[in-house]
């Protein structure tokens, strides 16, 4: 039986001995300081707390410590550092897909894990991609016009 | 401080839970850690046991572990179209990845859509205690209002569903809106014919009463009959059905959800020239 738990975070090796049913969500903003992962219904309806484990999005409100033993978590702080990331803020900056921010960090790690799993995908997919991901400024249609933009752009990026 | 509680196998979860019963199993955690009673709980994480991730084939069963995701379900080729479907409309890709098929059996909940397909296809489940093991149609663990079968210490290891002809399949899912729907009605049916004979006949109706109907009895009226045959007796099968299904009130009202189940019903019936 394990009682430390070990994952790694944004490139880096963690050993977590707080409880384990405390909110990943919880300890990323509290503990760890990384406030990019927002908190909007704690209930995995709004998507403003995604995070990407083992390469998929998660929503870390329900993500319990104990349940990430082992796992590799990216968050939009360990994602801000890299190319895909320039090209898809690039692409949301310019069609004008962005307008108070808060659920950003959540929508960009969602399109990269559309484009991760399909490099060139139709409206449809970017539509169904994003679908656990409320906006209450933009009305949806600029940002799936950004993630094709930057699936076009993007040059075998993924 | 709550200990952590991380087996590494299903014997050794088996072993503390047999010694703890008072742990919550934590599969997914997409039902138990909505709210804030969450934090208080002592959880016996099961999510990355590899026993309960695998899908395999044997001479009767697909076995589903219990701990696969919506989306390993989806994504595995030996997942059935009809269940393919029925997960693609659970919630959005963030809850699919983590939200298991056991949870959503063991939550109780008649509102659970991958539960509606693992009914009409009459799955059993294995359920395994420390020392002890039991297979048990999935019809039989639900015997109420978020009220199940299971015993202390025992945990859903796996979701045996027999093979069959799923080819000729219904499903309808009702909700209120397009995305992160939750069921208002759900309909599932199966009819494999074949020489003009049908050979199986099944539905199943969630988020209508207190457990997910699966009216196997009225379905039997069906089975061995000719269309034609099946045509001639349908009003008195639709009569049966409509008698059976007792909704209870909710978010919409009794009326809405019989409508709903009736026309469902008529459409499966129409589409396969019944
Ligand atoms: C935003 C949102 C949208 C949703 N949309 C849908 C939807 O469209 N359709 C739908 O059906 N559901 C939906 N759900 C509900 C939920 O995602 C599912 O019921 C899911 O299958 C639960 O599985 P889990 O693994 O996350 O369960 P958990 O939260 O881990 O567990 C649920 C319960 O089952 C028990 N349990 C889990 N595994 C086992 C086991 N192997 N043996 C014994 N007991 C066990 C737990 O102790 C707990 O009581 C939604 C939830 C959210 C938050
Ligand atoms: S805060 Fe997690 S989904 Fe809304
Ligand atoms: S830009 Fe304000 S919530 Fe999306």
């Amino acid at each position: 039986m394990i009682d430390i738990i070990k994952f790694n975070l944004n490139d880096k090796e963690i050993s977590y001995t707080g409880s384990a049913s405390a909110r990943l969500l919880d300890f990323l903003r509290d503990e760890k300081k990384m406030t990019g992962t927002k908190c909007g219904c704690k209930e995995g309806e709004c998507g403003a707390c995604c995070v990407i484990i083992d390469g998929k999005t998660v929503n870390s409100c329900l993500v319990a410590m104990g349940s990430i033993h082992g796992a590799s978590i990216i968050t939009i702080e360990g994602y801000s550092k890299t190319e895909r990331f320039e090209t898809l803020s690039k692409a949301f900056e310019s069609v004008s897909a962005i307008q108070c921010g808060f659920c950003m960090p959540g929508m960009l790690l969602s399109s990269e894990c559309i484009l991760d799993g399909n490099p060139k995908p139709s409206e449809t997919i970017v539509r169904e991609g994003l679908s656990g991901n409320l906006c209450r400024c933009t009305g949806y249609n600029s940002i799936v016009k950004a993630v094709l933009k930057a699936s076009e752009k993007g040059g075998g990026l993924w | 401080m709550v200990k952590n509680l991380l087996p590494e196998t299903l014997e050794d979860a088996l072993t503390i839970y047999f010694g703890q019963p008072e742990l919550v199993p934590y599969s997914g955690g997409t039902d138990i850690m909505v709210g804030s009673s969450c934090e208080d709980k002592n959880f016996l994480f099961i999510n990355r046991i590899p026993e309960l991730k695998q899908i395999r084939l044997d001479n009767e069963f697909i076995r589903f572990g219990s701990a696969c995701t919506f989306t390993e379900v989806i994504e595995n080729d030996l997942t059935p179209t009809i269940l393919k479907e029925a997960c693609k409309k659970i919630a959005a890709p963030a809850i699919r990845n983590v939200g298991t098929i056991g949870g959503n059996i063991a939550n109780g909940s008649a509102k659970a859509d991958s539960a509606l397909i693992f009914m009409v296809t009459n799955s059993l489940l294995r359920l395994q205690a420390h020392g002890s093991e039991r297979i048990l149609p999935l019809r039989d663990f639900y015997i109420g209002r978020s009220k199940t079968a299971i015993k202390q210490g025992e945990l859903i290891s796996e979701i045996l569903m027999p093979k069959q002809n799923l080819d000729n399949y219904y499903y309808e899912k009702v909700g209120a809106r397009k995305a992160l729907s939750i069921s208002r009605v759900s309909f599932a049916a199966i009819l494999d014919v074949s020489d003009d004979i049908i050979r199986n006949c099944a539905t199943a109706f969630g988020a209508v009463s207190d457990v997910i109907l699966r009216p196997s009895e009225i379905d039997n009226m069906l089975i061995g009959k000719s269309i034609k045959e099946a045509k001639a007796i349908k009003s008195t099968y639709i009569a049966t059905l409509d008698k059976a299904i007792v909704p209870r009130s909710g978010r919409v009202s009794i009326e809405f959800r019989k409508d709903v189940c009736m026309n469902l019903i008529s459409d499966f019936l129409e589409s396969n020239g019944i």
